[in-house]
């Protein structure tokens, strides 16, 4: 199948579910640098999918096409109905507005407050009256454990209240696919553990949500995925399931799970 | 196989003056190369530069307008600049008339003082000073926040929000700098002639008529247009090589610094050279 279609169309090996976002035969160079050397991978819908890998392995890349920020070299990529790489900036632009995306830092502004950094998108991009701002973004600091802090500036909070705004901040809007990347990076133990926890609960409580993490942290990984996918070399070496992982012999996984320098992975 | 070879042979002489000719070569080649790509990053960088300030401006007109954006820049490069520009305004209006009037004493002609200062003002202290004094205050604070924001992803989390960020960060602070420009020139202008009328009327002793007379005579509105003109185009220049600088930033907290510097040292020759040609254009 090429170029028409859906994601749907296409079924997810490990789960069993239609595809909410599809890659087919990606390839990705920067000059010299052929980062995504022909990605297949199926997203699958209503679940949460963690990409996991060794850093400069393509996981951001893999992210960023199917926001539309980079066009593939070849292949295509499917998100629900739309093929991606025939697409013009000002429909790529469109796409996006079904994801929401919570960045490694956070990236909040840091010149609006908690209220106004999560009402963002929606001043953006839709009329609503202010009421109804104020009680979207209101409920929603409530789910993340954040209300009272709706006057704070960015540099006075914490580094997960960081994080927990930008998880808000991405739900806002009600995406249809969210996109975690690295969230929990910089958080200590029982923060990474909350942010976990919150994760597993945002997909609770939105059941028709696509979720795509990439992760280093491997705790987080087994224990929230549906499907765990692993990319070495631009490509996907393994997916499965979280168990499929623990109980894998492979060498490959069983260095990264591990975190061990012996084995086929070199520094 | 001949083997007579000679001595110098054995020891490798013309392979030796082989290996400095390739080398020579190839140090001319790398050196030309060198030159080239230079060039070429010369080219790029203004083409995107003029990229980033042509869409910027083109956006002025593409809904949304973004008013509010553009008034608290508006507030930001001209309100905030107001103190340092009716400072140095004062003070070069002041020593103008001062040393003016030295010159000018000496041959019994310092009732031209009025004259020489409003010309000089209007025409090309008001604008080039404005320029370089905003571009050091305005433009650098620009880059670093602009650069800031790019380091901390920030203009992604736009991008990644649908939200484009030349038309949300760069148009508002383009349209700002041309517009707050011209009108702290206009205000350099007025209070810069207003400190030569008082230095040159309370303290070097001229009196009024023979102060405003020349003032009057020799400035006109010419003079005035250009001049704002002028600011505009320093508006111009100093908001896209300040969004140009931030936008594009690498490279963490360093990578700002760097931006920062380049922003202002960059806009001030830019306006500098570009004072030239415009004076040189115009009648």
């Amino acid at each position: 199948m090429s170029g028409s279609g859906s994601a749907s169309d296409f079924v997810d090996p490990v789960t069993g579910q239609p595809g909410a976002i599809v890659y087919q035969g990606v390839h990705k160079a920067f000059g010299d640098h052929h980062v995504l050397r022909g990605l297949d991978l199926v997203v699958p819908a209503e679940r949460i999918t963690v990409v996991i890998g060794r850093s400069g392995t393509g996981k951001s890349v893999t992210i960023k096409h199917i926001m539309g920020l980079l066009r593939p070299d070849a292949g295509h990529i499917w998100v629900g109905d739309d093929e991606l790489t025939t697409m013009s900036d000002r429909e790529l632009r469109h796409i996006r507005l079904r994801f929401g995306m919570v960045f490694q830092h956070a990236a909040l502004f840091d010149s609006m407050d908690v209220f106004e950094n999560v009402a963002f998108p929606l001043r953006q991009h839709e009329r609503l009256r202010e009421a109804e701002v104020r009680a979207k973004v209101g409920a929603l600091l409530d789910a993340v454990g954040l209300r009272g802090a709706e006057r704070k500036i960015p540099s006075e909070l914490s580094g997960g209240m960081r994080k927990r705004v930008g998880l808000a901040r991405a739900l806002v809007r009600d995406p249809a696919y969210l996109l975690y990347d690295e969230p929990t990076t910089g958080l200590d133990p029982i923060l990474t553990a909350a942010m976990d926890k919150l994760i597993a609960d945002t997909q609770r409580a939105h059941p028709g949500l696509t979720s795509l993490v990439i992760s280093h942290d491997m705790h987080a990984v087994l224990s929230i995925a549906d499907k765990i996918v692993m990319l070495v070399d631009g490509r996907v070496a393994h997916e499965g399931t979280p168990d499929w992982f623990r109980q894998s012999d492979d060498a490959l996984v069983r260095q990264f799970l591990s975190g061990s320098l012996d084995g086929p992975m070199k520094v | 196989m001949n083997s007579a070879s000679t001595p110098a042979e054995d020891l490798g002489g013309p392979r030796r003056r082989r290996g400095l000719l390739v080398r020579l070569l190839e140090g001319v080649g790398a050196a030309v190369l060198g030159v080239f790509r230079a060039w070429m990053g010369v080219i790029e960088e203004v083409g995107r530069a003029a990229w980033i300030g042509f869409w910027g401006l083109a956006n002025a007109v593409i809904p949304p307008v973004r008013l509010r954006l553009i008034a608290q820049q508006i507030e930001f490069i001209g309100v905030q600049s107001l103190p340092i520009i009716l400072l140095a305004s004062i003070f070069t209006g002041a020593v103008f008339s001062l040393q003016s009037y030295r010159a000018f004493v000496t041959f019994g002609a310092q009732a031209m003082v009025g004259g020489t200062v409003g010309v000089a003002l209007t025409r090309e202290l008001g604008p080039t000073l404005t320029g370089l004094l905003v571009s050091g205050r305005a433009g650098s604070a620009i880059a670093a926040e602009l650069g800031s924001m790019r380091v901390t992803e920030q203009i992604d989390a736009l991008e990644a929000m649908a939200v484009d960020p030349v038309s949300y960060l760069v148009k508002p602070r383009l349209v700002a700098a041309i517009v707050a420009m011209p009108m702290l020139t206009a205000i350099f202008d007025f209070v810069g002639i207003a400190g030569s009328y008082v230095v040159s009327v309370h303290v070097l002793g001229l009196t009024e008529p023979e102060f405003m007379v020349r003032l009057a005579d020799w400035v006109d509105w010419e003079d005035i247009w250009t001049g704002l003109f002028k600011a505009f185009v320093f508006g111009l220049i100093m908001g896209t090589v300040a969004c140009y600088k931030g936008f594009y930033t690498r490279g963490g907290a360093k990578g700002v610094g760097i931006a920062t510097t380049t922003a202002v040292v960059v806009s001030s020759v830019a306006i500098l050279v570009a004072n030239f040609f415009i004076a040189w254009a115009l009648p």
